[in-house]
């Protein structure tokens, strides 16, 4: 169960055999090479790293095996592990797609909407989140987007926020009311767009560290055909609970293993270690770090035996999020002029890219997506801990 | 002893910024980052009406404490112009303005400026400022010394203290906007403000943001008496206004929720534009290792001693 416990035979074997991988495959170069590059070329990368790791079986471990995945979740674990370990590119681009696109589809979606997508995802086709709004972020069920049954299409008009990526999306998952008059939860449906249909426009917003990955998206009379609607209409809050549960266990997993060891290492290296102000932090960081990993691994192997608790992916949301924040900020601390001067990242890194200005800001966001800290926290609270619900609004 | 500013430099902050606004107000930053050039044209006009290089920060109280005003002020709108480090010129160099500067790659936030700057160390080495090299973010450029004397200890202090109260107008406004969006925000059919979750965190940034002007008085006080140890008290005012900005703009981050990371909101910018100020000369272990070095021994004298 623990880092030190012997690992079966076929575990260790499968270590090997990644490990074998990772040494021939993961560009030594890459966060040299893709250091300020331009869209098209962070594009590219990403599809042809995707692509070398679909090649290998590696890019969706977590699907079942009839769709191209299939590993166990012990394997998974091992993957994540050795693919943090040699500092491989992450799959940003492709997150939505291969993580809340597909199990989407594989909870709630329709043969025929899994033969369409699954496969494309695997060739490449990029999806991206909309479902926040200016008027519906942490009460994502106030959304307001419309969605109006004519035919065998239904005609949507919105706005959609944050939709990270939303730029180079080729399709959407996207809530939509379509009952105004049910309970805000009772009355909201889940569908696929396609983000090419006429009257969707994407807007890039600048943001505070000056790049511009999540968009608004507006919506404009667009057609939605039927077949497009997943789950049945006005079940789309629950459609959406298997979207949003799929942030947790193995994506915290795996951005745990980054930290661990990409992130704590640029720190080490940045730092002046025989300074025993900056060791003892280091020795803090470290500790929590490993106390992560292991809350991490537990979640995942508990989700797998059906065992984990109400109040656990929260707890490692929040976990991971503040040290995040904390950790990138000591980075910017002992980086020197160098951390403040150098903005530009490797792109394809994640939180844990050595750029720790642009990590630190980056950082903040965390605690905000997602379930924000104060959500995570009224979860831990209420579901965890067994304490009432805050009074009602007056 | 009285821990205030008096009333002609409250008035006078005051009306820095309505100066500032009416000068531009937020558009300022915005047009100096797009143009770092411009800093200059940018902010000098309104400065002179002010009389900002009429103040005598060294030798008169009144100067001083109008100094500080007006750098809280320049604070509050993210004045893209280094008011404090100019205001904090010493008065027996031939120069525009004063940076304190760490001994590795000393910088500071002059780029794109005309004017001429001393430098100096936390150890009273003064330099003049022989070269600048890029223009880096936030207005940053790293700066060639030219050695003068050793006999900066007297200027570290104001050097050190008035930036801080820069930071203070940054943090005064950023919880003033953040107030602003919850009260306004609406989530789960209340305002946002309603919570008392999210209270406590505006409340937690307030108790930093009162802590560290209460500590910007004091040390500037403790400038205006001569007081011995006033470098001391400048880098404990220094480690404290980090940690209180660490805090607010967490909290109004986080309180913003994502719409604090977009240009379009002023926080973006105002805390953007905080850093060199929270990193610069030194960032919040150095500080303290800096002050520990100090008066670690002693501690701080205070004042009731």
């Amino acid at each position: 169960m623990y880092e030190n416990s012997p690992e079966s035979r076929t575990q260790a074997q499968f270590r090997q055999q990644v490990r074998a991988w990772c040494e021939q495959h993961i560009p030594p170069d890459w966060r040299q090479s893709q250091t300020g590059v331009d869209d098209d070329e962070f594009v590219r990368f990403q599809k042809s790293w995707f692509a070398e790791l679909h090649s290998a079986g590696y890019a969706v471990p977590h699907w079942p095996r009839e769709w191209g995945g299939g590993l166990s979740v012990p394997e998974q674990i091992v993957l994540y592990q050795e693919l943090a370990a040699h500092d491989a590119p992450r799959l940003v681009l492709a997150f939505v797609g291969i993580h809340h696109a597909a199990a989407t589809l594989l909870a709630a979606g329709t043969d025929e909407q899994r033969r369409r997508h699954l496969p494309a995802i695997l060739d490449g086709e990029i999806w991206v989140q909309g479902f926040s709004e200016p008027e519906a972020g942490s009460d994502l069920a106030s959304l307001r987007t419309s969605a109006r049954r004519a035919g065998d299409s239904y005609v949507v008009n919105g706005q959609k926020l944050w939709a990270s990526g939303g730029k180079h999306a080729d399709w959407c998952l996207l809530l939509a009311r379509t009952d105004p008059d049910a309970p805000k939860r009772k009355g909201i449906s889940y569908f696929l767009l396609d983000m090419t249909t006429p009257g969707v426009e994407v807007r890039p917003i600048r943001n505070a560290i000056g790049d511009s990955h999540f968009c608004e998206v507006f919506l404009n009379d667009v057609e939605i055909p039927a077949a497009n609607l997943v789950g049945a209409e006005n079940a789309g809050w629950q459609v959406a609970q298997a979207t949003l549960g799929a942030e947790r266990g193995l994506t915290m997993l795996e951005l745990a293993e980054r930290l661990g060891n990409a992130g704590f290492r640029w720190l080490v290296q940045a730092a002046p270690v025989d300074d025993p102000v900056v060791a003892d932090r280091l020795a803090q960081f470290e500790t929590e770090i490993t106390g992560l990993r292991g809350l991490c691994r537990k979640v995942v192997e508990d989700s797998e035996n059906r065992t984990v608790g109400p109040a656990d992916a929260s707890i490692v949301k929040l976990f991971y999020s503040e040290l995040l924040q904390r950790l990138t900020d000591f980075g910017a601390e002992i980086g020197g002029m160098a951390a403040h001067t150098r903005l530009a990242k490797p792109m394809s890194s994640g939180w844990e890219s050595g750029s720790w200005l642009l990590d630190f800001i980056g950082s903040w966001e965390w605690t905000i997506p997602g379930g924000s800290s104060e959500i995570q926290r009224t979860i831990i609270g209420e579901r965890g801990l067994g304490l009432p619900r805050e009074p009602s609004a007056v | 002893m009285i821990l205030d500013l008096g009333d002609d430099a409250k008035e006078y902050g005051r009306q820095a910024l309505r100066a500032f606004e009416a000068a531009g107000g937020d558009q300022l930053v915005q047009q100096a980052e797009a143009k770092p050039d411009l800093r200059e044209s940018l902010a000098g006009p309104v400065l002179s009406e002010l009389g900002a290089w009429d103040l005598d920060a060294r030798t008169d109280v009144d100067g001083l404490e109008a100094a500080a005003a007006l750098c809280r002020s320049a604070g509050y709108w993210a004045l893209p112009y280094p008011v404090a480090e100019r205001l904090a010129k010493p008065t027996d160099l031939d120069v525009d303005g004063l940076i304190v500067v760490a001994d590795i790659r000393p910088s500071g936030v002059v780029a794109g400026l005309e004017s001429t700057w001393a430098a100096v160390s936390l150890a009273g080495v003064r330099s003049r400022v022989a070269g600048y090299g890029a223009a880096g973010p936030g207005f940053v450029a790293e700066v060639e010394l030219s050695a003068v004397d050793d006999n900066g200890a007297g200027d570290v202090a104001l050097g050190l203290v008035l930036p801080c109260w820069t930071l203070l107008g940054m943090l005064d406004r950023a919880l003033e906007l953040t107030i602003a969006h919850v009260s306004l925000r609406k989530q789960f059919g209340q305002t946002l403000s309603a919570f008392q979750g999210v209270q406590f965190q505006l409340t937690d940034a307030e108790v930093e943001r009162s802590g560290l002007e209460i500590l910007a008085k004091y040390a500037l006080w403790s400038i205006a008496t001569d007081r011995p140890e006033a470098t001391d008290d400048a880098l404990a005012l220094r480690m404290s206004a980090i940690e209180a900005a660490e805090v607010v703009f967490r909290v109004c981050h986080q309180l913003h929720g994502a719409v604090g990371f977009c240009d379009e909101t002023t926080l973006s910018w105002l805390s953007r534009y905080s850093q060199p100020l929270r990193r610069l000369p030194l960032g919040l272990s150095a500080t303290r290792d800096e002050l520990t070095r100090r008066v670690g021994g002693t501690g701080l004298t205070g004042l009731f001693s």
